[in-house]
């Protein structure tokens, strides 16, 4: 029992799969039944199951499977609902039969799952501009929102930025560092202090703010600081690394996701015209304008698309683009050369005007980040109109103009960045120059000393206070700083203007050229939105009506919102960014401003006064061109910092790591005296060239050795590809020919129910007609040349006969198992054809048909009974044959196999597998009701034909036997199918009566009246054969596929309709059968005895009673009168 | 977070939430919208009346879609035939179009949006249809036969893996998932991010405040 369950456990959800699967690919989108059926299965299983707490616990596994799946099934919300209830349902009612902690786990995950759920939810809240940004994108589709999108990811990566930097460095320097004023390096020097609070030097960042924790030069060189100890130089130096190592991380974290996600980059795979068709359309678009150009935008593509593709075969040799070409490009290239020598001449010249002018206009401050930032907002427009020379593809055109813009970026941050490392060189040399100066006017004495007292802030007081006064140093420093001071200045002016100490600290330096380049940076980025969009956007809005020309269509227009430009500047933004965050910790915290108050600015520019960029940037792959350029420009940044970190000697007077030789050196430092001696001598030999070397190789090797995987992954995934191809088509062909096998068949069935000429259905019935008439011979042979199945007939009748004895017993509970088996089975689907039988019935019914005949001799009070049940049933053949063993117990002779399962399967098969199949195993079972009489044999020829069929492929058989059958049985089936036949074919064929129910009325014919009866019946799809006495009744056929094909036709036609759409969707072999049946009416009431018996055997037990009945049986079979009924 | 006011019962929530992508917020928010289309007097029984079609697509999201009737008729499980939405389908149509939603299921209900005819395959019938449906109406954006014919051919050929001159849904899937615009923003194919934003943004400062 256990293994029955669960196999069929294991079918059921085997069942699901194969169910979703055939769903997807099912061209007819019916989503109606499966979550029916597959609640019905699992209640059916659960009843089955319930005293295996294996089986339980796999089910409500199962159950919970679907729970968590459930949203991703394309269902229509009704169903899911239904789904769901029923899943939990189950899950409820068995839970509890578990053990206790199977009980506890799942509550616990229940719990666990609720919280997520509402974590979810709450952080979903704090998505910082979700609204905003939705709201930007349902107007511009989602290419614009992929800026915003690109510049919280942006604002995330500052505020992590932000806080590294806050935490460990300026944060521990406000609270333990050194007050201001307490050094000389946290102290204005007195000649500038009367001029600290200027706005203008506030502006340029020198007075208060150039001696504050915005800038290096504030961070004192204790090693360390507080009560705890803590090392700032150390923090200062890893957290300024930290921030490079994190950014990269994030990067290519973010990257690799990607192009994970997006295989495209990946393979060579082009679908170039599929995505421009099925992706073409932005769903975010909720703009009818937006609309509107949307649509010109995605003609122009496709029309592109079209060109090109038509282009690829002409050969374009035109000189005059060429030659346009490249003088663009050269026109590109001076400019970008002027633009570099630009900058580098700006800065030269700040330089000189600050060591020759004592005071400096504003002009000359902010001399260098204005003409970079001019540079950066101009040249763009100008590629773009040199671009226009070019005459290419805007896309290439949008390609090239992004490289140059990058380009230009780029060069302006590096000769902004080299300029100022020259300057950090004169400075270091004016710093050696000073300290020559010093150490001339001191004497040898200052060389020696010098080493002593590293402690000092500064070398050149030290050597000072040492020649002048022999004072301590620890307690004369601050008041010796001013006296050194003073005496520096004099020994230094002579050559120097105003070269101060102090000044003298390039870090701070930078930082400060940094950060106003951001400031200014960002003041151009607000009047380019304020002039070229928003007063741009007012003057064409309302000035249009009274102007020559149409201002929004013509010149001005409205600013477009250009997505790739703007993604480039925010990634020159961020560079900018990472290029002085080292030098200046605060940068990083600017930059979170800058970006929030950018977010808003342009948030608000884009919905009130841009109109979306005519050639978009397709959203996703600039998504990850941006992280590239992203990337690319991370590196480039780095690559200055790192080298001035390296390169350059750290200033004297201030900073963290002032009198080291180099900033790096605070590491190796930190390890030489903090670190037991152990770690020293470890770290000495891991940086030695012998381990250093081998792992740089091995770092080769790898990298060879991953990239050759990849290679060789990519040439398997090509032969993989191929192979799918050649796969695929060798299943169209495969499908191809069942098609046409198929086609041969409908012609036999399909055509008939259609078309259904007299003439076709007058064939029919006369080919089964005649079999009958001549002898079970003829029949048998017809069949097997038309259906597989058929030729086992002839064997089949000695095995029918025992089952219609066997049978027998069965039925004295005929009454009960027909009115069971009806309700409960049907489905909501079935429900309809139901309706339909009900309706036709009264008019042709098959059930009455066949009650007819039975009645006749008996009782006419089960008519009424069975035309209930068939009405009940959506299968003619079931009612009517459970009317049957009501009749029976009437004390009428008999009736017999039930197959109405057979006709389940049928449908079942054809529209929903699942439900069906499921209800047509409860229902097997009562199949088995027999007459008493036994003589009865019910020939059901399409239901055992399509049972057999079906059920090998579908995997569902009603009964436990059916179940394990696999192709194999089934061709026992044939056989056991073909030894019956020829008993029944010969039982029934001495006896010559026929009984033709037509309609309602059922009458009871002669043979020679019945054959012509059947000729109409055929049409009616009843045929009833009696044979010779009343009270054997062989069988009352119910071709299900005929009956089917039939009664729409006549009476209903939804009916046909979906027999019709059934029968196409059928495997190929269904369908061969159904087309034969009709043509082999007569055989296939034969074959339906041969069901009936397969069916009747399967139960065990009672396959030895009635097989001793069965030859009773045969020989009373002989002497039937077969009822045949077609509907 | 206006969970009271909504009318929905707190166990509807739940199911709702587990039947679908949408968050909370975002299902109350969209019970909000679907009930502002309703008249008066129908509002108090939001969750079993159904919204003809020609008011859901007055939603602004749909309103510029140039396949809204596709849509309704896909996600509609209007028996007569009709195209009106219930809430639940509503809600279906949301969740599919939402941000989290799987690219299967997005490809999936891309691509029986995009067949006409429903008959499982896009044939050459559909891709017309839809080559139309985005060009829009105009005699200038309309392509000619002869471009109609030479796109169709091009995209059967890149697509139409088993060569039977349909794309069927495996198929589709396959080309879609390929495509960097579906797989990365997923925004391309189905609406996806859009809708539940898109509601925020037209149900005013009362459904922004619903979900931030």
């Amino acid at each position: 029992m256990a293994a029955e369950t669960g196999s069929a456990a294991a079918r059921s959800a085997k069942s699901c799969k194969k169910y979703r699967t055939v769903k997807r690919h099912a061209s007819i989108y019916t989503y109606q039944e499966p979550p029916h059926s597959n609640s019905d299965n699992d209640n059916g299983e659960e009843k089955a199951d319930r005293h295996d707490p294996e089986q339980i616990f796999q089910n409500i596994q199962y159950q919970k499977e679907i729970m968590s799946n459930i949203r991703c099934r394309p269902w229509p919300m009704r169903q899911k609902l239904r789904a769901l209830r029923q899943a939990k349902e189950i899950v409820l009612k068995y839970e509890g039969r578990l053990t206790r902690t199977r009980g506890y786990q799942a509550a616990g995950a229940e719990l666990w799952r609720k919280f997520i759920r509402l974590a979810y939810n709450f952080v979903v809240i704090f998505i910082p501009w979700e609204m905003r940004i939705k709201k930007i994108e349902s107007h511009f589709g989602s290419g614009v929102a992929s800026y915003f999108i690109f510049l919280r990811w942006l604002f995330g990566i500052n505020i992590v930025l932000t806080i590294m930097t806050g935490a460990f460095v300026v944060l521990p320097e406000l609270l333990a560092g050194a007050p201001f004023g307490s050094t000389v390096s946290k102290t204005i020097p007195k000649e500038h202090i009367a001029s600290a609070q200027d706005l203008d030097t506030i502006w340029s960042l020198g007075g208060y703010l150039q001696y504050s924790v915005l800038f290096y030069g504030y961070y004192g060189r204790d090693r360390k600081i507080g009560k705890a100890g803590y090392r700032l130089p150390l923090a200062y130096f890893l957290v300024g690394m930290a921030v490079f190592a994190y950014s990269f991380i994030i990067l290519l974290k973010k990257m690799a996701k990607n192009s994970r996600m997006s295989l495209a980059s990946a393979s060579d795979e082009n679908y170039t015209f599929c995505w421009r068709l099925f992706c073409a359309w932005d769903y975010l678009i909720g703009n009818p304008e937006a609309a509107e150009s949307k649509a010109a935008a995605i003609v122009n593509s496709i029309r592109e698309a079209i060109l090109e593709e038509q282009e690829k075969t002409k050969s374009k040799n035109l000189a005059v683009t060429i030659s346009l070409r490249i003088i663009a490009n050269i026109l590109v290239l001076l400019s970008l050369a002027g633009s570099i020598y630009i900058i580098y001449f700006v800065v030269d010249r700040s330089q000189k005007l600050e060591r020759t002018k004592k005071e400096l206009t504003l002009w000359e401050k902010n001399e260098v980040s204005v003409v970079v930032s001019l540079i950066t907002m101009i040249a763009p427009s100008a590629f773009e109109l040199v671009a226009a020379l070019e005459m290419y593809h805007p896309r290439t055109t949008l390609r090239f103009q992004l490289a140059r813009v990058l380009v230009l970026y780029l060069g302006n941050l590096y000769s902004l960045i080299i300029a100022l490392l020259d300057k950090v060189d004169s400075m270091s040399v004016t710093d050696s120059e000073v300290n020559n100066n010093a150490s001339n006017s001191t004497s040898f004495l200052a060389t020696k000393t010098l080493p002593e007292e590293n402690n000092l802030s500064t070398t050149i007081p030290d050597v000072q206070i040492q020649t002048n006064t022999t004072i301590t140093l620890e307690d004369s420093r601050t008041t010796n700083l001013t006296v050194s001071d003073s005496l520096v200045n004099k020994t230094v002016s002579f050559d120097y203007n105003t070269q101060n100490s102090q000044d003298q600290c390039w870090e701070t330096y930078v930082g400060q050229e940094m950060l106003k380049l951001s400031i200014i940076d960002m003041i151009f980025t607000v009047a380019s939105i304020l002039l070229i969009d928003f007063f741009r956007g007012l003057f064409v809005r309302y000035l249009s009506d009274c102007w020559c020309w149409d201002l929004e269509s013509k010149f001005p227009e409205y600013g477009e919102f250009k997505i790739a430009e703007n993604v480039l500047h925010l990634v020159y933004n961020q560079g900018m960014i990472w290029m002085g965050a080292f030098f200046s910790p605060c940068l990083p915290a600017f930059n979170v401003l800058k970006l929030i108050g950018l977010m808003y600015l342009r948030s608000w520019a884009v919905l009130t006064c841009n109109v979306p960029h005519q050639q978009v940037f397709r959203a996703s792959r600039s998504n990850n061109f941006y992280l590239a350029m992203l990337l690319f420009m991370l590196f480039l940044c780095m690559l200055p910092t790192i080298f001035a970190i390296a390169r350059y000697k750290p200033s004297l007077s201030c900073g963290p790591f002032s009198g080291q030789e180099k900033i790096y050196d605070i590491v190796s430092e930190t390890i030489q005296n903090d670190f037991p001696a152990w770690f020293n001598t470890v770290i000495t030999y891991i940086s030695s060239p012998v381990v250093v070397l081998p792992a740089l190789l091995l770092l080769f090797m790898l990298i060879y050795y991953l990239q050759s995987i990849a290679r060789s992954l990519k040439f398997t995934n090509n032969q993989l590809r191929m192979k799918i191809q050649t796969e695929r088509s060798e299943d169209k062909k495969k499908v191809v020919q069942m098609a046409v096998a198929r086609i041969q068949n409908l012609d036999g069935s399909d055509k008939r129910p259609e078309q259904e000429s007299d003439i076709i259905s007058q064939e029919s019935s006369v080919r089964s007609s005649t079999p009958r008439k001549n002898g079970s011979v003829l029949n048998f042979e017809s069949p097997v040349s038309k259906g597989i199945r058929i030729q086992t007939i002839s064997q089949s009748v000695a095995q029918t006969v025992p089952l219609a004895d066997a049978a027998r017993p069965v039925n004295t509970t005929p009454a009960t198992s027909a009115s069971l088996t009806p309700a409960p089975s049907i489905p909501s689907v079935q429900k309809p054809r139901s309706d339909h039988i009900t309706n036709r019935y009264p008019s042709v019914v098959h059930g009455s048909a066949s009650d007819l005949c039975k009645t006749k001799p008996y009782t006419p009070v089960t008519f009424k009974k069975h035309v209930e049940d068939v009405h009940s049933e959506p299968l003619f053949r079931k009612g009517i044959r459970q009317v049957n063993p009501d009749v029976v117990g009437a004390g009428t002779p008999i009736f017999v196999g039930r197959r109405p399962h057979a006709t389940r399967y049928y449908l079942v098969n054809e529209h929903e597998s699942r439900k069906k199949l499921l209800r047509s195993t409860s229902r097997l079972p009562r199949h088995f009701r027999m007459d008493e009489g036994g003589d009865i044999i019910e020939l059901y020829p399409r239901n055992v034909r399509r049972y057999v069929v079906r059920t090998p492929h579908r995997m569902y058989s009603p009964h436990p036997s059916e179940e394990e059958e696999d192709d194999e049985e089934d061709l026992r089936r044939d056989l056991m199918i073909r030894t019956h036949r020829p008993r029944s074919l010969s039982d029934l064929r001495p006896a010559p009566r026929f009984y033709i129910g037509e309609h309602a009325d059922g009458h009871v014919l002669m043979g020679k009246d019945i054959a012509k009866v059947h000729y109409k019946s055929w049409d009616d799809g009843f045929e009833l054969g009696l044979d010779r006495p009343p009270y054997a009744y062989k069988k009352v056929h119910l071709k299900n596929v005929e009956v089917d094909q039939h009664y729409p036709e006549q009476h209903v036609k939804p009916k046909s309709k979906h027999k019709l759409e059934q029968s196409p969707t059928e495997s190929d072999s269904v369908s061969i059968e159904s087309s034969s049946d009709p043509q082999n009416s007569g055989n296939d009431q034969y074959i339906q005895v041969i069901h009936s018996k397969e069916k009747y055997l399967k139960p065990g037990a009672k396959l030895t009673k009635k097989k001793s009945k069965n030859g009773v049986d045969l020989s009373v079979a002989e002497p039937n009168e077969l009822v045949c009924s077609n509907v | 977070m206006g969970g009271s006011a909504s009318g929905l019962p707190r166990e509807a929530l739940g199911e709702y939430q587990e039947l679908t992508f949408l968050t909370k917020q975002e299902i109350l928010l969209a019970y909000k919208r679907f009930s502002e289309l309703l008249p008066e007097e129908e509002k108090e029984n939001a969750r079993s009346v159904r919204i003809p079609k020609s008011r859901i697509l007055t939603l602004p999201e749909l309103r510029a879609n140039p396949f809204r009737h596709r849509i309704c008729r896909v996600f509609s499980t209007s028996e007569n035939g009709d195209d009106s939405m219930s809430f639940e389908d509503f809600l279906d149509m949301l969740s599919v179009f939402s941000d989290s939603a799987t690219s299967e299921i997005k490809s999936y209900y891309a691509f029986r949006i995009f067949d006409f005819d429903d008959d499982g395959a896009l044939d050459k019938k559909d891709l017309e249809k839809l080559v139309n449906c985005l060009t829009g109406e105009g005699e200038e954006s309309r392509l000619s036969n002869a471009e109609m014919e030479q796109l169709i051919e091009n995209i059967l050929e890149e697509s139409d893996i088993d060569k039977d001159g349909t794309i069927n849904l495996a198929e589709f899937q396959h080309v879609i998932s390929r495509s960097p615009d579906f797989a990365r923003l997923q925004r391309c194919i189905s609406q996806e991010a859009a809708l539940p934003g898109g509601w925020a943004k037209s149900a005013g400062p009362g459904g922004s405040s619903a979900v931030s």
